[in-house]
């Protein structure tokens, strides 16, 4: 059995970008590297097969956090002990890998968000601070995909209950909460997108379906909250 | 001109006829089937015995006893529309979860390069 700690990278044509963040997570250290090519048109499987990273390709689009749990569901059957998950389009830099990874094994927390909160355009600040008023959470970058999860958290959200989510943000958040798991956040930097646009905020129109649809999420939740707060 | 009963009769006949006929040719699966032979049997009834509606309504206090059948109607289809996002809801995760798990199987069956 394999142990140790798998880098899950969910791409959808990221051809452009996906073979240097293979590259330099190679270079970060000796991390198992999967990409979960989800349903690309381009070249993003062979980018990443090029670059040395395992490849899953689902048969049908997952979405962002479908492809995720596909990498989360592969490690928990391979018995990696921690998952880092992180963008195809080199947003999220490697060298903060060893930041996160150090949260968990120091029994610190079970999740780990790479926060930075400066990225934030009006959409995005507007989300977040409705989603903190909603949830209760006081972290500064509820919908970074930059996070790092433990044997716990892999267990818990490959389950069949976290499959119906579509985003690795809040939903997510409230899983984990309503399962006691302890949540930090570290600061990182990240790069600004050197291609394309944020799938969630690319417009007002696309920022108010998330802002509803996980808004009905967090209402979904809503014992949760009071029963973690107890 | 013909009775209001003869056109119940007929419009409750061919509802009935035509769930007979898709569940009689497996289009509809039984757990649906089941729905709608209960459904072409009340669409038979009210067909064949409009009065029944009237009877119903004088009963239960409705002052205009066809508003009775028409919001009886309103509600079957609302359940029916809930039950079926239900189901695909249902669907939906099973579908995503047999996709990840013949992602994953597919990796498996690989030959191990690249690691």
């Amino acid at each position: 059995m394999e142990a140790g700690v798998l880098i899950v990278i969910p791409a959808r044509n990221e051809a452009a970008t996906i073979g240097a963040v293979v590259g330099k997570l190679r270079q970060a250290g000796p991390f198992a590297i999967l990409v979960v090519n989800d349903c690309s048109t381009d070249h993003t499987a062979a980018r990443a097969a090029e670059a040395g990273a395992v490849m899953l390709s689902p048969v049908l689009p997952l979405g962002a956090w479908g492809a995720i749990q596909t990498g989360l569901r592969y490690a928990e059957k391979r018995g990696f002990d921690c998952v880092v998950t992180l963008d195809a389009d080199g947003q999220h830099e490697s060298r903060f890998v060893p930041d996160l990874l150090e949260k968990i094994r120091s029994g610190e927390a079970d999740v780990v968000i790479g926060a930075y909160p400066e990225r934030g355009s009006p959409a995005r600040r507007l989300a977040w601070a409705f989603f903190r008023k909603l949830t209760g959470f006081e972290f500064a970058d509820l919908t970074s995909g930059f996070r790092a999860y433990n044997r716990r958290a892999i267990e818990l959200l490959s389950d069949e209950e976290a499959t119906l989510l579509d985003y690795q943000d809040v939903g997510v958040l409230l899983l984990l909460r309503q399962a006691g798991l302890r949540i930090v956040e570290v600061p990182v930097s990240m790069q600004l997108r050197a291609n394309g646009i944020s799938r969630v905020f690319c417009s007002w129109w696309a920022v108010f379906r998330y802002l509803l649809e996980t808004g009905v999420l967090c209402l979904a939740h809503w014992g949760g909250r009071k029963r973690a707060s107890t | 001109m013909i009775s209001y009963q003869t056109t119940s009769a007929v419009l409750g006949l061919l509802v009935a006829i035509s769930i007979l006929l898709l569940v009689r040719s497996d289009h509809l699966h039984s757990r649906h089937a089941v729905w709608w032979l209960v459904v072409a049997a009340a669409s038979l009834v009210f067909g064949f015995f409009p009065r029944v509606i009237d009877w119903l309504g004088e009963a239960l206090g409705v002052a205009y006893p066809p508003v009775l059948a028409l919001v009886g109607g309103i509600a079957v289809l609302l359940v029916k529309a809930v039950l079926q996002d239900l189901e695909n809801t249902r669907q939906e995760r099973q579908i995503r979860r047999l996709a990840q798990r013949l992602a994953i199987y597919e990796a498996d069956e690989a030959p191990p390069e690249s690691k």
